[in-house]
């Protein structure tokens, strides 16, 4: 064995074992106890403060805060929607004024959509005598 | 291991029986690192005994990042160097170093005290201060050089050198003995 090995040995081997006595033991425990009691009457420390002594609490704690901040902001301020269309996608004046069409029309814009569509609709047929029937009028138009 | 963070768990919610566990655990190790460091008895339990109070004082936000015989450790060596700076700065010659010093507490047992732990301590004691710091955290308290520089806030080959140089001198003292 080294010489310094021998000394580490040797060191270790004579660790002192020494014991406390009873008016030690007596004395540390009462200013002890009194320490902890003064601590806890100060207030106990508040959970969070307890809780963000973790890194990864507090990581987790900041990512919390980034989403709720982010979902109040939306919130807030909605995304701009593009308006509705008014407009009906009908083609000819027989299809623009088709139950289903209208219907349509007043899902998207309400009744001024209907509105709109039908003055699009008579619009695109013209000026007609006012004793031609409807059906007239639409088979004038379309071709049917 | 387990038991231990258990019981610091429980001392932070305010158990005084953990802590008395935690004291009944440690306070013989810290009161021989403190003798060993100090060489006097009373101061040394007054470090240990302040060590403890302190410790107390922190329930409900201590945090253990290793383990509570290295922090309690540490804590110890860092009051003893206290201590050791401001008591008088008496010399610690070969004579001072013949005896333990004990000014409190039970003779019979400081004299069974003395006679167990007196042979390295009067070897010790003439070692300089901060290497014999490091020769009884290392060899005493099973703590790595790393883990004694980041408690004594010197570098790794600081303490590295202290260890060696300590010892060197401490076989040199115990060579003396046997030539004489």
């Amino acid at each position: 064995m080294k010489p310094a090995k021998n000394i580490e040995e040797f060191v270790r081997l004579e660790k002192p074992h020494v014991t406390t006595g009873g008016e030690m033991d007596e004395r540390t425990l009462t200013d002890s106890f009194a320490a902890m009691d003064e601590t806890l009457r100060a207030g106990k420390p508040n959970a969070a403060g307890i809780i963000l002594r973790s890194k990864m609490a507090k990581l987790a704690a900041a990512a919390v805060i980034l989403v709720a901040a982010g979902l109040l902001m939306d919130y807030r301020n909605p995304p701009v929607q593009p308006p509705p269309r008014t407009v009906g996608t009908a083609k000819s004046p027989a299809e623009m004024l088709t139950m289903i069409s209208l219907n349509i029309a007043y899902r998207r814009g309400g009744i001024e959509a209907v509105d709109e569509q039908t003055s699009k609709a008579f619009e695109m047929l013209g000026s007609q005598s006012a004793t031609v029937s409807i059906h007239e009028l639409l088979a004038e138009s379309n071709g049917v | 291991m387990i038991d231990e963070k258990i019981l610091v768990w429980r001392f932070n919610r305010g158990s005084k029986d953990a802590f008395r566990m935690l004291y009944e655990k440690y306070k013989d190790d810290l009161l021989g690192l403190a003798i060993t460091l100090l060489r006097d008895r009373s101061l040394a339990e007054d470090v240990v005994h302040d060590v403890f109070v302190s410790f107390a004082g922190t329930t409900g936000s201590f945090h253990l990042s290793g383990t509570l015989k290295g922090y309690l450790s540490t804590c110890v060596a860092n009051a003893a160097r206290d201590r050791n700076r401001s008591r008088s700065r008496r010399d610690v010659g070969l004579e001072a170093a013949e005896a333990i010093h004990s000014d409190s507490g039970n003779p019979v047992q400081h004299v069974i005290d003395s006679e167990q732990s007196g042979r390295l301590t009067e070897l010790l004691g003439r070692v300089a201060y901060e290497q014999r710091e490091v020769i009884v955290l290392h060899l005493h308290h099973e703590m790595r050089f790393k883990e004694i520089a980041e408690a004594l806030g010197i570098s790794i080959n600081t303490v590295q050198s202290r260890y060696r140089y300590g010892l060197e001198k401490l076989r040199t003292i115990m060579n003396s003995m046997v030539t004489k």
